[in-house]
């Protein structure tokens, strides 16, 4: 029954939220930014499920005793935060702030940048001319990469032109055909979920 | 070297050791980070979300209609009993619906056909000659969309179509690849001049 | 201590970008098309324009993005623009505040007249559809939790209607929503990307959805450039392109011990 409920719901607020698109009535708009702030209200409270179930997740792990260090900075990790912020605010020149600019961003922004390693590694060790696609794909990334490279010289006179016009249209061709194809993908997945056909996001459980 | 900079570079360098292999100070790093990154997020969706567009109208100015979404909102902690778990799914059915709503006629118009018809739009010049870049375009776009249509066995000139879709997608990837070698590139560069400059000190 | 291949491309790459960013030497630039006409398209912009910057994008791709941020904020707040920032992403809300902060500080902006950071909002669908019916239901509050009507640049301002566009610094899709959701608005959606992303909108720049688009470390030190301010961008400039060249010889050394082995095996 309430998997019942559940589809009716979402085939009512799809239906309004697909009608008000074509309505330029006060009562339309009015409906749109209602339910355009009902659905940041919502999803704002399932971040904090999400918060909740991190939570949930370490603590049974510290029971457990499994990499009980490593969970326990984890869980002081995710405390000193809301801690700071209660007390000193989210301002500029914040506790909570300094937290966040010296301890999230460069660890954050390190862990990405571990990829450029992984990116050179992998264009010795995977990057190869095996077939005649692979070639095409190899001599598209070089020309591209060899026209963001000289700044003056022979090459710089020609190439960044004959980059910007791979650019430009066969590689933006492609793109556009998967572009159009996840449109019409994602078209078609819509009207299912709203007509009830497809039900996944149910989930399992009673 | 003021205390923030002295943190953020020991902490960049306790990341970098990956590099050799996973290790005990990359760990601590990482599980730091991960409890800091969800603690802040929980302090923005309460402070900046939360509370202005919910508890501050719903308490301070009496909106009383929100207590609708505040509702709705509170079901999904259903999904941490089994009894209650039914609760969570209308909430994901108010934000399932909502977007499949409203994504049906943005994806036919604003997606779709707005590509379609930039696709087509202009094949000839002013000079009356055709627009060799515009028919590599055009080309692309048809003999790509060829290789993605599997309802259809790929032999005959369908299949020729189909690889020559392939290619135009491998020109796609290559080209993708070069500019993603770029920004993870860019993305180090920035960590090894904080550390060169602030960290360090050895340049200007 | 046992090294492998792959430890020896690592040490390469610290050592050259180490050794890039010591020597301290810069490169000019030529401007390439797409930096030149975001440029061109901000100066063609009349003073007191509203300008909504919104910070899309997380804290792992600051060291990219920032210098993009920057520059772009710093010819808004030079040519009198007044810019309202929020995020669509919780990282970018701090990232966002703090710049806007820093950069209007450059140039004597005040806040609540020249610029304003109204903060985040976590579903970035909904948050773009009712920005278009109205900018204070979305945000009845700034960051700091001051009221909507309290601030003399947002008194006015109704829908996007009242807005010259909004400009997206993102390092993922998010840019992509402005343009189909806010499209029906008819916003005029423009970009600070990482170079990661320059393929995923070009055939939205094609169509004319989007505006214009500045992209990557290279597109910030051309933007440094165009108004002669040198920062992030332009300092890493020599480092970005020895990786580049370090990147194709890699490629090309894969290639030719392939073909080699490949050679001795036949």
């Amino acid at each position: 029954m309430d998997r019942k409920i559940a589809v009716v719901i979402c085939f009512a607020f799809g239906l309004v939220m697909f009608a008000q698109y074509f309505s330029a009535h006060p009562l339309a708009r009015s409906v749109n930014q209602t339910i355009a702030d009902y659905w940041q209200i919502i999803f704002a409270f399932a971040l904090i499920v999400g918060v909740v179930g991190f939570l949930n997740n370490n603590f049974q792990q510290v029971r457990k005793g499994q990499d009980r260090p490593f969970r326990l900075l984890s869980l002081a990790g995710f405390v000193i935060m809301p801690v700071l912020a209660m007390i000193w605010g989210i301002k500029t020149g914040t506790p909570f702030l300094w937290v966040f600019e010296n301890v999230q961003v460069p660890m954050q922004s390190t862990v990405f940048a571990l990829l450029a390693f992984f990116v050179a590694s992998a264009s010795y060790r995977g990057f190869r001319a095996r077939s005649v696609p692979a070639a095409i794909l190899l001599s598209a990334a070089l020309i591209i990469l060899v026209s963001r490279s000289f700044a003056t010289g022979p090459l710089s006179d020609w190439l960044p032109g004959v980059a910007e016009w791979i650019r430009n249209n066969p590689s933006m061709a492609a793109r556009r055909a998967i572009l159009i194809g996840i449109g019409l993908g994602s078209l078609t997945t819509s009207l299912r979920v709203i007509l009830g056909i497809e039900r996944t996001w149910l989930g399992g459980g009673k | 070297m003021d205390i923030g900079t002295a943190v953020a570079g020991l902490l960049t360098l306790a990341i970098l050791t990956f590099l050799y292999r996973d290790n005990p100070i990359y760990k601590m790093a990482e599980s730091l980070l991960i409890g800091v990154s969800i603690g802040y997020v929980l302090v923005i969706t309460w402070s900046s979300t939360l509370m202005s567009l919910l508890f501050t109208p719903l308490l301070t100015d009496g909106r009383v209609w929100l207590i609708v979404p505040l509702l709705f909102g509170l079901m999904m902690f259903g999904r941490f009993h089994k009894r209650t778990l039914f609760l969570s799914r209308f909430p994901i059915g108010v934000m399932i619906g909502s977007g499949a709503g409203i994504a049906i006629p943005v994806m036919l118009e604003q997606r779709t056909l707005k590509q379609m018809t930039a696709t087509v739009m202009p094949l000839v010049t002013e000079s009356g000659w055709p627009d060799l870049s515009a028919l590599v375009v055009l080309l692309g776009v048809l003999t790509t969309l060829c290789y993605f249509y599997f309802s259809r066995e790929h032999k005959g000139a369908f299949g020729i179509a189909a690889r020559i879709g392939t290619w135009f997608l491998m020109i796609f990837f290559g080209t993708t690849f070069g500019y993603m070698v770029m920004s993870r590139m860019s993305t180090f560069i920035g960590r090894m001049e904080f550390l060169l400059t602030d960290f360090f000190q050895l340049t200007g | 201590m046992r090294l492998e291949t792959r430890h020896w491309i690592f040490a390469g790459l610290f050592l050259l970008i180490g050794v890039t960013l010591v020597s301290g030497i810069k490169l000019d630039l030529p401007v390439s098309p797409d930096t030149q006409r975001m440029y061109d398209l901000i100066e063609k912009l009349p003073d007191g324009s509203v300008l909504l910057v919104s910070f899309d994008h997380e804290a792992s791709s600051l060291p990219e993005i920032q210098p993009i941020a920057r520059a772009l904020l710093r010819h808004g707040f030079e040519h009198k623009l007044r810019l309202v920032g929020l995020a669509l992403m919780a990282e970018g809300t701090a990232i966002g505040y703090r710049l806007m902060c820093e950069t209007a500080e450059e140039f004597d902006a005040e806040y609540g007249t020249d610029y304003v950071f109204l903060g985040f909002r976590p579903q970035y669908i909904a948050a773009i559809l009712s920005m278009g019916e109205s900018i204070k239901a979305t945000f009845p509050e700034d960051y700091l939790g001051r009221p909507y009507d309290s601030l003399a640049l947002m008194r006015p301002l109704g829908n996007y209607s009242d807005v010259a566009g909004v400009l997206s610094i993102a390092d993922g899709s998010f840019t992509t929503h402005w343009m189909e959701y806010g499209g029906r608005y008819k916003l005029k959606v423009l970009a600070g990307v990482t170079a990661a992303m320059v393929t995923t909108y070009d055939p939205y720049l094609a169509s004319g959805q989007m505006q214009a688009m500045v992209s990557g470390l290279r597109g910030a030190a051309e933007y440094e450039t165009l108004i002669d301010r040198i920062g992030g961008g332009a300092r890493g400039m020599l480092a970005q392109t020895s990786a580049h060249l370090y990147v194709i010889l890699l490629v090309i050394l894969g290639n030719v011990s392939y073909f080699l082995k490949r050679r001795r095996a036949n």
